[in-house]
C-alpha cells in the first residue's frame, strides 16, 4: 500500500473509531477506561441521565435552603450566612449590629477615650505573611487610631515575605508548636501555636509599620517564671511572671525595635508586642496547614490567662481551606465534632469578646482538566456557618465575599492576578481586596450600631 | 439515548475565544480527517489541492484566533506584491525602498500588537508619563509569520530567491496550518519549491511522521501539561511559600516543560508536514545535551536562532567588522532575540544573559581556552560541561518564567537561603508522579536521534492496526493524566 494511502486510511479509521468510542462513552455511558476525559463528542451530545442527576442535586439543596430559612427563635435567620461582605450574628433584621462589644469600644475610641482594642486574627496559610491583616490593620488604625504591628512571634517564620516586620535571630531557639509539641506542652501554646525556648538565644524584631516617630510600648509575651534574666535592647532585666501567660512591658519609647536575649532556658517565650498606648491592633496568628481544631489542646486556664493579661475584643477564626484537601470530599461532619468544642471553649474563656467564624475562601481543583471550585465548598461553608449559629457567634462568609463559585479561578486568571496559580491562596493584591471587604463589614456594623443607639436615644 | 444538541453542533464551527483550536481539541481530530480525505482525493490537481490547503489553513487560523486571520491575509497580500515589485525592479534604490517598506510594515504590525503596552509601561515607569495601556490582544502566531515574511522579502531583495508568481503559493507558505501557531519558522526557499511536487511519501516518512506526531503530543499534552499544572505553576507563582528544594526542582521542571512544550509542538508540526509531503528541518536537537552555550544555541529552537543569525547578526556586520563589533552585534542579536519571546524586560535580561555567555565562550575559545577538552577523560569532562551548561540555561529560565524580577529574586533566594533538604521525604512522597514525569522527559531527551530513526525504520512496515492501537493507547494515557487527581503543594501537609 502506498504510504499516502496509509496516512489517509490511518487517520480515517482512527477518527471513525474515536467517534464511536466517544459516542459509546458519552451517549451510552459506557466506561471505557479513561476515555470519558478525552471524549471528542462531549460538546455536542448531552446525556439525559446526567442532566437528571444535576437537577436532583439542585433540588436537594433547594430543600435545604427552605428548612434553613425557617426563622429560629423567632428572630434569627440562619440563611444570613449566605450574604457576602456581612458580619452577621444571624439576626433576621440585618440593620441591627452584630459586634456589640467591638462597636461600643470603637465608639469610645472615636470619642477620644483612652482605650485599646485588640483583635486576634487566627488562621492558616491564608493569612500568612500578614498580607490580609496588614491591610486590615492599616485601615482600622487610619480610622480609629493606633500605631504598631501588634504581636510578633520570636521568629516570624515566613518573614521573607512578611513586609510588616523584619527580624534577625539566632538559630538555636527551640520551637514547640501545634505539630511537634507533646500533649502537655500543647496546653500552653499561645494563639500563635508556638512556644519558644531559649538556649542563650537572641532575636531582633523591627516593626516596619511605624512610619513616623511614635511612642511604642514593647511588651514581652511569655509564660510563668519566678525570676528570669533577660537582656532587652542591651539592658539586663530580671522578670517575674506569676501566670501561665503574661504581658510584661519592656519599654515605652520611640524605638521600633526590640532586641531580646533570653538567658533562661526554661522560660516559655511567645513573642513581642508592639502597640501604642491607645488605638486598635490586629494580631496575626497564622499557622500553616491547620484547621483550627488544634486550639482545643490549649488549656482552659491558659486561655483565661490570655483573657486576663492580653485581652482580645475580637477573636477571628479563619480556617477551612485545609479541610478541602481532596477534590471529591463533601462530608465534613467530623469537623463539626472537633471544632464545636473549640468554639465552646473560646466562648467560655473569652466571655467579653466578639468571636467571628470566617468561612473558607474559595479554592479550586481540576475536575476533568478544568479548574472549578471544590465540590464540597458549599457544604463546608454551610457547616462553618452552622457551627457559628449553634454557638451564638458571628459569621462572615469569605467565600461569598470573593464572588462565590469559581471566584478563585477568576482571581488567579485575572490580569493582574488576585490569586496564586495553586488556586488556593489570594496573592498580596487579593489579600488586600479581602481585607478591604472585611474592614467595610466591620465599619458597616459600627455604623449600624451608631444608628441603633441614635434611634434608641430618640425614642427615649 | 444521548440527545444531539444542534445549536452546540453549529457553534463548533465558529471561533470560541475560550476554547481556541489547538492540536489537542476534539474539533481538530475531525478537521484533520476531513482535510486529509480531501487532500488525498485531490492530490493530483495541484491548483485545487493548494486551494484546499489554503482554505483549511486559514480556517484553522480563524478557529485559533478569530478575526485576526485577516492580518495573515493582509500581510500575505502586502508581501506578495512588494516582493514581486522588488523582483521586477532594476534600480537598487527602488529595491531598497520597497524592502524598507516591507520591513516597516511587518515590524510595525508586530510592534503595535506585541510591544505597544510594553513601551507605554516602560515610559510610564521611566518618565512618569501616565499613559493608559491600550486594550490590545496579541494575534496568535504573529511573531512567527512576521519573521517568515521578513526572511522572504529579504531573500528576494538579496536575489537569493525568485518571488513566487502565484498568490496562493505565498499564502500557503505563510498560513500552512501545522506551523502557524507556534512555528517552526519556515524559510520560503525551503518550503515553496515543495508546494507543487507530486504528493508522494515513503514508508519511512509515514512512520517517522507518526512517531513525531505521537511523541510530540505526548511531550506537550502528557508530560508538559502535567508538570505545569501539578507543580511548576504554583511554585513559580509564589516562590516564597515553598522550600528551596521545591524551587530548585521547579526550575528544572520548567526547563523540561519549555522543552517539551516547544519541541513537542514543533514535532507535531513537522510530523503533519511530513505526512503531507513537506519536509521541515528539525527545530530542536536534544538541546540540554549541549556541552557549551554556543552548542546550545545550535540545538535550541534552531529555526529562530538561524533566522536571527541570517537576518540580524550577519546584516549587522556579524564577525566581519572587527572583534569589538562582533561582540556588540552578538549582544544586540541576543537582546532583541530575548524581546522577541515576549514584551517584558525579563525576556530582554534573559537574552542578555545568553548573549554575555555566548560572548564569553567565544572569547574563551579565541584565546585558546581548552579546559574540559581533555580526550583522555572525555566522558568525565563532557559530563561536567553538560552539567554546567544545563544549569546555566536553567538559571536563565528563572528570569524567563518569572512574572517579575522580584519574583525571580525570591526564587533564587529560596534556593540559596531556604533550601531545607530535610523536606526531601515529604517532597518525594508528594511529588512521586511529577518526579516520574520529569525522569521520563529526561529519558526521552536522552534518546539519540539515530536510535529513534532506527526504531522508526523498523516500524515502517508494521501493519496499520499496530499504528491504530498505539494511537489509542496514547489517547487513553492522555485521558488518564488529564483527569488525574491533582498534586498539591507540600506545605499544605505540614
Amino acid at each position: 500500500m502506498p504510504a499516502i494511502k496509509k496516512v489517509a486510511l490511518l487517520v480515517t479509521i482512527s477518527v471513525i473509531l474515536y467517534s464511536l468510542f466517544s459516542f459509546l462513552a458519552s451517549g451510552l455511558q459506557f466506561k471505557i477506561l479513561s476515555f470519558n476525559n478525552v471524549n471528542i463528542l462531549s460538546d455536542i451530545f448531552f446525556t439525559p441521565d446526567s442532566n437528571k442527576l444535576e437537577t436532583a442535586v439542585t433540588d436537594s439543596s433547594a430543600v435545604f435552603i427552605q428548612t434553613d430559612s425557617i426563622l429560629v427563635k423567632g428572630e434569627k435567620s440562619f440563611s444570613n450566612y449566605k450574604f457576602p461582605t456581612l458580619i452577621t450574628s444571624f439576626q433576621q433584621d440585618t440593620t441591627m449590629p452584630s459586634l456589640l462589644h467591638l462597636d461600643a469600644k470603637l465608639l469610645a475610641l472615636k470619642q477620644g477615650k483612652r482605650t485599646k482594642i485588640r483583635i486576634a486574627y487566627l488562621g492558616d496559610s491564608m493569612i500568612e505573611g500578614d498580607l490580609l491583616t496588614k491591610k486590615l490593620r492599616e485601615l482600622l488604625q487610619a480610622m480609629f487610631g493606633g500605631c504598631g504591628v501588634g504581636f510578633v512571634p520570636v521568629t516570624p517564620n515566613v518573614a521573607k515575605f512578611r513586609t510588616t516586620v523584619s527580624d534577625d535571630n539566632s538559630s538555636n531557639w527551640r520551637d514547640e508548636n501545634f505539630k511537634n509539641a507533646t500533649e502537655e506542652a500543647k496546653k500552653t501554646l499561645f494563639f500563635s501555636g508556638r512556644t519558644y525556648y531559649s538556649n542563650n538565644s537572641w532575636t531582633i524584631i523591627k516593626d516596619l509599620t511605624i512610619k513616623d516617630s511614635a511612642l511604642i510600648e514593647k511588651s514581652l509575651i511569655c509564660g510563668a517564671t519566678s525570676g528570669s534574666s533577660i537582656n532587652y535592647n542591651d539592658h539586663g532585666l530580671i522578670i517575674h511572671a506569676p501566670d501561665k501567660l503574661n504581658r510584661i512591658l519592656l519599654s515605652g519609647d520611640y524605638s521600633n525595635q526590640a532586641k531580646l536575649v533570653v538567658n533562661d532556658n526554661v522560660l516559655p517565650v511567645y513573642g513581642v508586642s508592639f502597640e501604642a498606648p491607645t488605638g486598635i491592633y490586629v494580631d496575626n496568628f497564622s499557622f500553616r496547614g491547620i484547621t483550627g481544631v488544634e486550639i482545643n489542646s490549649i488549656d482552659t486556664s491558659f486561655l483565661k490567662n490570655i483573657d486576663q493579661h492580653n485581652p482580645y475584643d475580637v477573636i477571628i477564626l479563619g480556617y477551612g481551606v485545609n479541610l478541602l484537601y481532596k477534590p471529591n470530599d463533601k462530608n465534613f461532619t467530623w469537623y463539626r465534632q472537633l471544632f464545636n468544642p473549640v468554639l465552646d471553649k473560646l466562648k467560655k474563656c473569652f466571655p467579653n469578646s466578639d468571636i467571628i467564624v470566617v468561612s473558607t475562601a474559595d479554592r479550586a481543583f481540576r475536575y476533568n482538566g478544568e479548574y472549578k471550585s471544590a465540590i464540597g465548598i458549599d457544604s463546608l461553608v454551610r457547616l462553618q456557618a452552622r457551627l457559628a449559629f449553634n454557638n451564638s457567634l458571628c459569621f462572615y462568609n469569605q467565600f461569598a465575599t470573593m464572588g462565590g463559585q469559581n471566584s478563585i479561578v477568576k482571581w488567579a486568571q485575572k490580569t493582574p492576578a488576585l490569586a496564586s496559580k495553586d488556586y488556593i491562596h489570594p496573592n498580596e493584591r487579593g489579600a488586600r481586596t479581602l481585607a478591604v471587604h472585611f474592614y467595610n463589614a466591620i465599619l458597616n456594623d459600627y455604623n449600624k450600631y451608631i444608628a441603633a443607639i441614635n434611634d434608641s436615644s430618640k425614642t427615649n | 439515548m444521548p440527545s444531539f444538541d444542534v445549536h452546540a453542533f453549529f457553534n463548533q464551527f465558529l471561533y470560541d475565544p475560550k476554547n481556541p483550536l489547538l492540536f489537542n481539541n476534539g474539533f481538530f481530530v475531525f478537521f484533520f480527517a476531513i482535510f486529509i480525505a480531501l487532500y488525498y482525493r485531490c492530490r493530483n490537481n495541484y491548483v485545487l489541492r493548494r486551494y484546499i490547503f489554503c482554505f483549511f489553513s486559514l480556517y484553522f487560523f480563524y478557529k485559533a484566533s478569530g478575526a485576526f486571520v485577516v492580518f495573515v491575509i493582509i500581510s500575505a497580500i502586502v508581501d506578495f506584491v512588494l516582493s514581486n515589485l522588488i523582483g521586477k525592479s532594476e534600480k537598487k534604490g527602488r529595491k531598497k525602498f520597497l524592502l524598507i517598506l516591507s520591513i516597516v510594515f511587518n515590524l510595525g504590525l508586530l510592534c503595535y500588537f506585541k510591544y505597544t503596552n510594553f513601551f507605554i509601561r516602560t515610559s510610564n515607569e521611566l518618565f512618569h508619563t501616565g499613559f493608559n495601556p491600550l486594550n490590545i490582544l496579541l494575534p496568535v502566531g504573529i511573531s512567527f509569520y512576521t519573521f517568515e515574511n521578513l526572511s522572504y522579502t529579504i531573500d528576494v531583495y538579496r536575489g537569493n530567491f525568485k518571488p513566487v508568481k502565484k498568490f496562493s503559493e505565498y499564502l500557503l507558505f505563510l498560513s500552512f496550518f501545522p506551523k502557524l501557531v507556534m512555528g517552526p519558522i519556515v524559510r520560503a526557499h525551503d518550503f515553496i519549491p515543495q508546494i507543487n511536487k507530486p504528493y508522494n511519501i515513503s514508508d519511512s516518512d509515514f512512520s517517522k511522521g507518526f512517531y513525531l506526531i505521537i511523541s510530540g503530543l505526548f511531550k506537550k499534552l502528557v508530560i508538559s501539561d502535567y508538570i505545569t499544572l501539578n507543580f511548576v505553576n504554583y511554585i513559580f507563582d509564589n516562590p516564597s511559600l515553598h522550600t528551596g528544594l521545591e524551587c530548585l526542582f521547579a526550575v528544572y521542571g520548567y526547563a523540561i516543560i519549555i522543552y517539551c512544550d516547544f519541541s513537542g509542538y514543533s514535532d507535531v508540526a513537522i510530523g503533519i508536514a511530513k505526512w503531507m509531503g513537506f519536509t521541515i528541518p528539525p527545530n530542536f536537537l536534544s538541546p540540554y545535551q549541549s556541552k557549551n552555550i554556543t552548542e546550545f544555541w545550535r540545538r535550541w529552537h534552531i529555526s529562530l536562532s538561524s533566522w536571527l543569525r541570517d537576518y540580524l547578526y550577519i546584516p549587522l556586520g556579524g564577525n566581519r567588522k572587527g572583534e569589538l563589533r562582533m561582540y556588540v552585534n552578538l549582544m544586540i542579536t541576543m537582546l532583541l532575540g530575548g524581546l522577541w519571546h515576549g514584551a517584558s524586560w525579563n525576556f530582554v535580561l534573559w537574552g542578555g544573559m545568553h548573549g554575555v555567555a555566548l560572548a564569553l565562550h567565544k572569547l574563551y575559545k579565541t584565546k585558546g581556552g581548552r579546559l574540559l577538552d581533555s580526550e583522555k577523560y572525555k566522558h568525565f569532562t563532557n559530563a561536567i560541561s553538560i552539567f554546567i551548561t544545563f544549569n546555566f540555561v536553567c538559571f536563565c529560565w528563572i528570569f524567563f518564567k518569572s512574572e517579575s524580577f522580584e519574583s525571580a529574586g525570591q526564587m533564587i533566594y529560596q534556593i540559596t537561603h531556604d533550601f531545607d533538604a530535610a523536606a526531601w521525604p515529604a517532597f518525594f512522597n508528594n511529588y512521586k508522579t511529577v518526579l516520574g514525569m520529569m525522569l521520563m522527559a529526561v529519558l526521552i531527551h536522552a534518546i539519540p536521534d539515530n536510535f529513534a530513526d532506527k526504531v522508526v525504520e523498523r516500524f515502517k512496515l508494521a501493519p496499520l492496526p499496530v499504528y491504530i492501537i498505539i494511537f489509542f493507547v496514547f489517547v487513553l494515557v492522555y485521558g488518564y493524566f488529564k483527569a488525574a487527581e491533582p498534586v498539591m503543594p507540600i506545605y499544605l501537609q505540614f
